[in-house]
């Protein structure tokens, strides 16, 4: 299987007041059509910087991202972001809202609003076509989000923490629906986030990242049979798969919370 | 002095306040009605609530009360027009040349405040007697509120709202159409209602002021007559009608906010 | 269009260069044209003096001792219209806002009349109080009155309510829970309402001197306009903007000093 996005070498520093700061060194990694990989690391890695850098938001860094083959100088057609914050549009109603991308594209206003439907079902908000983003909760509004990047029919699907404003028990659930999708779609996935248990339950391969700088630190092959759903979360395999992670990441983790002390305590 | 039990309050609790601010005026009028009939206060100085009240058709027939009106409102619109028209396009341009809005935006902000009304004689000079001189200075008070709305609704945009623009390759001029725009509507419409409600204010006042035309000129008129029932009564018709003017202005605004 | 990276704040010191630089040219261009248009004739003899006969007549001014005679006479009634119309705005809102009641039944009220230019009730005054520095006091009161009462009531009503329950605790009689908990509670809404206050004061104050005084800077207007001195009106007019800004600028000042 070819690789649909590979990233080479990617380095970022950023020029700050307090000095230079190395956000991520070196990384390299590819994903596979089809495949759902996460990327897990502690706050401060350089993940969202790694995110934006992929989706074509920030430039200026050493290294190259390709999207099959093509390097992504600006924000590419073949690559959907799904941000972290709230990015419905408040204006719009659901279908409108999932709609835009091929509003935008230029599709005749009756063929788009029933793709958007179709996107609108398969993200699970049937019925909800013609609320507004503030008639919603948080999870129902990231999932619009969702289908409405889907709506471009992204080669490969970048998310950035998309679940982390919301309760565990939601979180599961919208879990499930994306694995559910990712199987009906084949949808390339890369998935930033610092949930362990979310990491393992959606991917086939978790990428553990260093403190800053953002290294990778370790590969996991999550070996879990597919079709999976939330209910894998009771095996031993997946509690097994968490504890690999973990190790790895406590470590990274712990280094992140000493400097942040430390940073605090210079300033008294 | 929060509701104890955190029920909503019922109709009777929310209409009783209403009702007591209602009954306690109609009972000063009563008051001052009776004062005036004994010959307490001298007719000259207060006239009674019932010669106010028939006054009024004699300011409809006599005094063009309706076309007087119609000319008020008439100015209100086309000042707060010629602000919207030129304010829009200057708080854009606030804030999409970064460096002028940081130099400008306090500099408008001083003229939002300053008193320009106390010009009118330097606008009588400027623009002669006329209309001119109401819309100029109603455009100018209104002028302020529009360009600063519009900055800070396009100012205000959420980055991330930008973002997904950008990911989905929109041109500079899309980006603006689709989202900007869209995102700062709220915030202009606010500005429009402001314009909208400063430009009457501002021709009633100047109206007044220069004896020139509508209400605000009836006004004085009245008063220079020593006719002061009819003065009353069209000082509350003023009232009247900017209280229909503001509610108005505030449902339309409301029908731009974003659904919640 | 791609942004550039994310977190590369640069340092401030390299924006005030380029803000004062453009707000400089600014003025100057300002400048320039008004100096272009006085001189070319398009605007009616002498309405639009060059800024150097203005600058001439304002010194000219400042050396004749009457004008401080009828600045003193200015400044002492919106001093008093301020003073009267601030205090009475602080007890008013105190009530409307304290009880809710009350608040409920009479704020809308207090709301509708706050609008309306309150120099239209110059000649009700004049008749009660006299053609004088009463009646010009009596509508800077009254238009200083309604922001601060509208102010501190809104102020009133945002008190955390646990501070006043910590007052009840406590067993605080109502004038120190007023004096200890809602007044510096309040400390920036009466800053706000004073501000306002005194911009409308301000207006109310000399638009009564333009239209009926005898002596204040708003006679002087009137003046230099009747004689047709309309450099020297322009400085009159130049120093009364400056003064509000002055004005304003202090109780800015004043307040960040006593705040936290």
């Amino acid at each position: 299987m070819a690789a649909i996005l590979s990233v080479e070498g990617v380095s970022k520093r950023f020029a700050t007041s307090e000095g230079p700061v190395h956000a991520i060194d070196n990384v390299s990694f590819a994903v596979r059509s089809g495949e759902f990989v996460s990327v897990i690391g502690p706050s401060g890695c350089g993940k969202s910087t790694l995110f934006n850098i992929i989706g074509g938001l920030i430039d200026g860094h050493e290294g190259r991202v390709a999207v099959n083959g093509e390097e992504v100088k600006g924000p590419h057609r073949a690559v959907g972001m799904v941000f972290q914050e709230e990015s419905a549009f408040p204006w719009r109603t659901t279908l409108e809202n999932v709609a835009f991308p091929l509003e935008i594209a230029g599709m005749g206003k009756a063929e788009r609003l029933a793709r958007a439907r179709d996107l609108v079902k398969l993200v699970g908000l049937e019925g909800f076509e013609n609320r507004y983003p503030s008639e919603m909760s948080g999870g129902m509004r990231q999932r619009s989000s969702l289908a409405r990047t889907l709506a471009f029919s992204p080669q490969v699907l970048l998310m950035d923490e998309p679940f982390a404003a919301l309760d565990e028990q939601t979180r599961l659930l919208l879990g499930d629906k994306i694995l559910q999708i990712q199987q009906q779609l084949k949808q390339t996935t890369l998935l930033i986030t610092h949930n362990i248990a979310e990491a393992v339950q959606l991917s086939d391969r978790v990428l553990v990242m260093t403190y800053r700088p953002g290294r990778i630190k370790r590969v996991i092959e999550i070996d879990l049979p597919r079709p999976r759903s939330s209910a894998v979360l009771g095996s031993d395999a997946f509690g097994h798969y968490v504890a690999t992670v973990w190790k790895d990441l406590r470590e990274e983790a712990s280094l992140g919370l000493s400097e942040s002390e430390a940073a605090l305590g210079h300033r008294h | 002095m929060a509701a104890t039990d955190g029920a909503s309050p019922n109709f009777a609790q929310r209409a009783a306040p209403i009702l007591a601010g209602v009954l306690t005026l109609a009972a000063l009028a009563l008051l001052w009605q009776a004062v005036c009939q004994l010959g307490y206060i001298n007719k000259f100085v207060a006239p009674a609530p019932l010669d106010i009240a028939r006054s009024f058709p004699s300011l409809f027939i006599d005094e063009n009360l309706a076309g007087r009106f119609l000319q008020t409102f008439g100015e209100t619109f086309l000042s707060a027009g010629l602000a919207v028209a030129v304010g829009i396009p200057l708080g854009w341009f606030l804030h999409h040349k970064k460096l002028a809005g940081l130099a400008f935006e306090s500099w408008v902000g001083g003229l939002a405040a300053a008193p320009l009304v106390l010009a009118y004689p330097l606008f009588l000079v400027l623009f002669g007697r006329n209309t001119a001189t109401i819309v100029a200075m109603s455009f100018l008070s209104g002028l302020p509120a529009m360009v600063l709305k519009t900055k800070e609704g396009l100012d205000g945009t959420k980055r991330v709202l930008v973002n997904v623009g950008l990911s989905f390759g929109l041109k500079p001029a899309t980006l603006f159409r689709k989202i900007l725009l869209p995102a700062a509507m709220p915030s202009i419409a606010n500005g429009v209602r402001l314009a909208l409600i400063l430009a009457l204010i501002n021709v009633v006042g100047v109206e007044f002021l220069i004896n020139l035309g509508g209400l605000g000129e009836l006004i004085d008129g009245l008063a220079q007559r020593w006719e002061l029932a009819g003065m009353f009564g069209a000082i509350l018709f003023v009232i009247l009608t900017s209280v229909a003017f503001f509610w108005t202005t505030a449902r339309v605004e409301k029908w731009f906010r974003p659904h919640g | 269009m791609v942004e550039r990276s994310l977190s590369r704040p640069r340092p401030r010191r390299r924006l005030i260069g380029p803000v004062t630089a453009l707000r400089v040219l600014a003025a100057l261009s300002l400048w320039a044209l008004w100096e272009g248009a006085a001189r070319s004739g398009w605007f009616y003899e002498g309405a639009l003096p060059s800024s150097f006969a203005v600058l001439a007549a304002g010194f000219n001014l400042l050396a004749q001792p009457d004008f401080y005679a009828n600045l003193a006479v200015t400044l002492f009634e919106v001093a008093a219209a301020v003073a009267i119309g601030s205090g009475c705005g602080i007890a008013v809102g105190l009530a409307l806002g304290a009880f809710r009641f009350a608040g409920r039944a009479f704020e809308p009220y207090v709301q509708y009349l706050a609008p309306a230019p309150k120099i239209i009730f110059l000649p009700v005054f004049m008749v009660l109080l006299g053609v004088d520095s009463s009646s010009k006091i009596a509508i800077g009161a009254l238009s200083c009155f309604f922001p601060m009462a509208l102010s501190v009531a809104a102020g009133v009503r945002q008190i955390d309510p646990v501070l006043l329950r910590v007052g009840r605790s406590f067993r605080l009689t109502a004038s120190q829970t007023v004096a200890k908990i809602y007044l510096p509670a309040l400390a920036s809404p009466i800053a706000t309402g004073l501000r306002l206050g005194l911009g409308v004061a301000i207006i109310g104050t000399l638009l009564s001197e333009l239209q009926m005084s005898k002596n204040g800077l708003g006679f002087l207007i009137m003046q230099d306009y009747g004689r047709f001195d309309i450099a020297e009106m322009y400085a009159v007019l130049g120093l009364v903007f400056l003064l509000a800004a002055l004005a304003n600028g202090l109780i800015a000042r004043g307040f960040r000093i006593k705040g936290r």
